[in-house]
């Protein structure tokens, strides 16, 4: 269900998330005008491990689960992001997506319009880019990390 | 000043989970790791911080575990 979240709430809440570190308020307002904030209820699924991408989403409340062969491997809440892989390398989705909260909000961009912003406008673009790999890298510590406790 | 978590629960029999909060987490505190809640048992630092960020390793335990620990 689509929410509505005005402009000045989505850039005060995007200066909050790493992925957009560095970025103007007028450059927040621009990603913000692309994003749609949308509110789940517990158990709704984003998208299904497999299937082609074409959005990526932030948490904005709320906690989603990331499910790989139908074992959750880690909960995602405020502040983070998925679904960027498909930003970096257009493959399949590694994972389903699953809500966990009721009420969890999500921005949802378009990784067509997000692209063809990056291009316009490659001050944000490299910005974006350098914050996905910095993200990513995050991930894979936590993982590490993860795992070598079990 | 933001803290980027990544909390571990303690055994590798739960997933852990990432979240950005506004407090800096301690021992003893309660926390919600997708649907479950535990204590926090140990914090360090994962990374220096960075562009208003402090990034942060949690490791939590079940309840019951921490209170006959």
């Amino acid at each position: 269900m689509e929410n509505a979240i005005n402009l000045t709430d989505s850039v005060t809440l995007f200066q909050q998330i790493e992925l957009f570190g560095g970025l103007s308020s007028a450059q927040l307002e621009r990603i913000a005008l692309l994003s749609i904030c949308e509110a789940y209820m517990n158990e709704a699924v984003i998208f299904l491990q497999a299937s082609h991408p074409d959005a990526m989403y932030i948490v904005a409340e709320g906690q989603v689960a990331v499910i790989v062969d139908d074992i959750p491997t880690v909960y995602l809440g405020r502040g983070q992001v998925f679904g960027e892989m498909a930003l970096v390398d257009s493959g399949v989705r590694s994972a389903t997506i699953q809500v966990v909260d009721d009420g969890t909000l999500l921005y949802r961009l378009s990784i067509n319009k997000f692209l063809a912003l990056c291009q316009e406008d490659t001050a944000i673009g490299f910005l974006l880019m350098r914050n996905i790999a910095k993200d990513l890298s995050f991930k894979l510590r936590h993982r590490h990390l993860d795992s070598s406790d079990s | 000043m933001i803290y980027k978590v990544s909390y571990v629960v303690q055994g590798g029999d739960f997933p852990g989970a990432i979240k950005n909060e506004t407090e800096m987490p301690t021992i003893g505190m309660r926390v919600r790791v997708g649907p479950r809640f535990f204590r926090v048992v140990e914090v360090y630092e994962m990374m220096p911080p960075r562009d208003g960020f402090q990034f942060i390793h949690v490791v939590v335990a079940a309840e019951h575990e921490v209170a006959f620990s």
